[in-house]
């Protein structure tokens, strides 16, 4: 009994650290963001500005450029990385993202059509933004799902795969085509969209995305038990009360939400859902009441400083965030995917 | 009683069927063993008692309530189904696994109450699982592992258990470490144990009552004395079997076989 019982605090105390250095990286990393980038300020410029000292200049570069924009790649690193957790759980398939499964892509086509309808931003377009990319993913899963379900086997994980890859490819190969009847711009802007560059970073894209995290979030760390019970097969969840079909929906409906609202405003940023839900689960295992909020911090994190590099390393040009973030994920997928093999 | 009672049970994958007006009758507080050839329709029958398949006519009932008209929440509450060698995720720990045990009664966020935590102990101690609680289940041997499962079917406090195989791709030892478990919970704790089994011998040592299928109905019923007679196993196994009674058991053994030419 002694020995179980230390073993168990051993084992909390473990998860507690993870979550507090986790924690500190992502401030370390949002104070790093808020020093750095065309003007760079130092550490006692920023909090001389924070308690309102900054000149114009400096306020405009830190409360509407920056500020707005380390926020977004926070949100969007935490919603990409807890739908890609959601999508591995429902499918019992490590490799899944909704990036690589063209869920992204739906939403995506969505927002070139959206760019297409609504050349000016306005705040009412920005609104019906994250709809329209709704639409698009909503779609894009639907048609996912139906192709990879086979009536007697359910969900194969390794079909899913394949018909996602699929369809990612032919939704970006229908981007293409549309780009064909845009001008100028509107091209430049696809092309920016497809490498995942956060665009959209002003407080009202803050505003347009933050409504669907706060409800999707809370619903998803609600569903940690039924995420749990459906990684143990669809037979025991059966066996154990879960409607099964019934909760796979929903929950792949939420993934899907998560993912479109975020890329409407963050450009098609791939592999976060595939890397942070694996490092997550590597740091407190399997149960989704930890994980997921430890997914949604790694996610935070990951997308966070992978925009820092993005903003700095080329001054005073930018790289897209999405291709940085590749740059990790990509090899980390092959990893992962070799390893599955043996 | 009767815990369960199918009556003109029909299951059919797509178009083909595989049992036909299905009528059984499982005894309360017994054990159970299922028997029959390969793809006789052993397993669906079983899967669709325990609601993960549904059938395609005729009714279950459980503890004479027809299940259909039952939440599945509250079916997990009175009836537990492990399915043949389930896979559990990948870094789950023994004490994570048997909680699950505990879902039909959880509301909400699904907190552990004391109350939870009490009995997922229990279930722990029954199965000899106390000191491996953190251990992760996939470093567990296969008997380890069949062990967790029984413990989290235990956690869901049911009256009745339902095991597809539970003996699959375990060794001579543990196959009857599995079967002796069951047979103590059966008896010390009046559960209702049914079980599809594989081997004619284990099924007649340890049920109280068989049922033989074949072909998708049943052939014969009863105590094994009644059901492990030469006539009935030809007709089941189409094996020509010689049976003896073993005298450590006093349960009839089949010593020999020939295939009925």
């Amino acid at each position: 009994m002694g020995s179980t019982g230390r073993q168990k605090k051993k084992k909390n105390s473990k998860i507690i650290a993870v979550l507090l250095v986790l924690g500190v990286l992502l401030v370390l990393s949002i104070i790093f963001s808020m020093k750095s980038g065309y003007t760079h300020l130092t550490f006692h410029d920023l909090l001389r500005i924070l308690l309102g000292g900054g000149s114009d200049k400096e306020n405009l570069v830190l409360f509407t450029f920056r500020m707005p924009r380390i926020i977004i790649a926070m949100l969007v690193g935490a919603g990409l990385a807890l739908s890609g957790c959601i999508i591995q759980g429902i499918a019992r398939n490590a490799l899944a993202d909704p990036g690589l499964l063209g869920i992204n892509a739906g939403a995506g086509l969505m927002v070139v059509l959206f760019v297409l309808l609504f050349p000016t931003k306005t705040a009412l377009s920005i609104f019906t933004l994250p709809f329209l990319a709704l639409i698009g993913a909503g779609l894009a899963a639907v048609l996912i799902y139906l192709l990879a379900y086979k009536n007697l086997e359910g969900l194969s994980p390794l079909r899913l795969i394949l018909t996602g890859v699929g369809m990612q490819v032919g939704i970006s190969a229908a981007m293409i085509v549309l780009v064909i009847l845009l001008d100028e711009s509107q091209f430049n802007f696809v092309t920016v969209w497809q490498a995942g560059r956060i665009w959209g970073a002003s407080w009202k894209f803050v505003i347009a995305l933050l409504p669907w995290l706060l409800v999707l979030v809370p619903y998803v760390f609600f569903k940690a038990r039924v995420l749990d019970v459906l990684g143990a097969g669809e037979e025991i969840a059966l066996g154990l009360g879960v409607a099964v079909e019934q909760e796979r929906r929903i929950l792949l409906a939420a993934a899907v939400a998560l993912a479109a609202s975020c890329v409407a405003v963050s450009g098609n940023i791939s592999f976060v859902g595939l890397i942070a839900p694996h490092l997550a689960r590597r740091l407190v295992g399997p149960g989704h009441q930890i994980l997921l909020p430890c997914c949604a911090l790694t996610g935070a994190l990951l997308v966070s400083i992978s925009d820092i590099i993005a903003r700095t390393l080329v001054q005073p040009s930018e790289i897209p965030t999405g291709i940085v973030v590749a740059v990790v994920g990509a090899p980390y997928f092959l990893y992962l995917l070799a390893k599955s093999r043996r | 009683m009767d815990s369960i009672t199918t009556t003109n049970l029909a299951i059919a994958y797509d178009e083909s069927i595989v049992i036909e007006a299905l009528e059984m009758k499982i005894p309360h507080g017994k054990i159970t063993t299922i028997i029959g050839p390969n793809g006789c329709g052993k397993s669906s029958v079983l899967k669709a008692v325990g609601r993960i398949l549904r059938f395609k006519a005729g009714a279950v009932y459980l503890n004479e309530e027809d299940i259909t008209t039952l939440a599945t929440k509250e079916i997990a509450k009175k009836m537990a189904i492990l399915p043949q060698s389930p896979t559990a995720p990948h870094g789950v720990t023994v004490g994570e696994l048997v909680a699950y045990g505990r879902f039909p009664y959880q509301r909400g966020f699904g907190r552990l109450a004391l109350n939870d935590r009490k009995i997922i102990a229990w279930s722990l101690e029954v199965t000899k699982l106390s000191e491996l609680e953190h251990r992760s289940v996939d470093t567990l041997s296969g008997g380890q592992r069949q062990r967790v499962w029984i413990a989290m079917a235990l956690a869901q406090q049911t009256d009745l258990i339902l095991l597809d195989e539970p003996t699959t791709y375990l060794d001579l030892s543990h196959q009857l470490e599995v079967l002796e478990l069951l047979s103590d919970l059966n008896k010390k704790q009046g559960y209702t144990i049914v079980m599809v089994l594989h081997d004619l011998n284990l099924a007649a040592r340890f049920a109280d009552y068989m049922v033989a299928i074949k072909g998708g109905s049943i052939i014969c019923h009863g105590t094994p004395d009644e059901v492990m007679v030469p006539h009935a196993l030809k007709e089941v196994f189409q094996i020509d079997a010689q049976i003896v009674k073993e005298p450590r058991t006093g349960r009839p053994v089949c010593v020999t076989y020939d295939l009925v030419r």
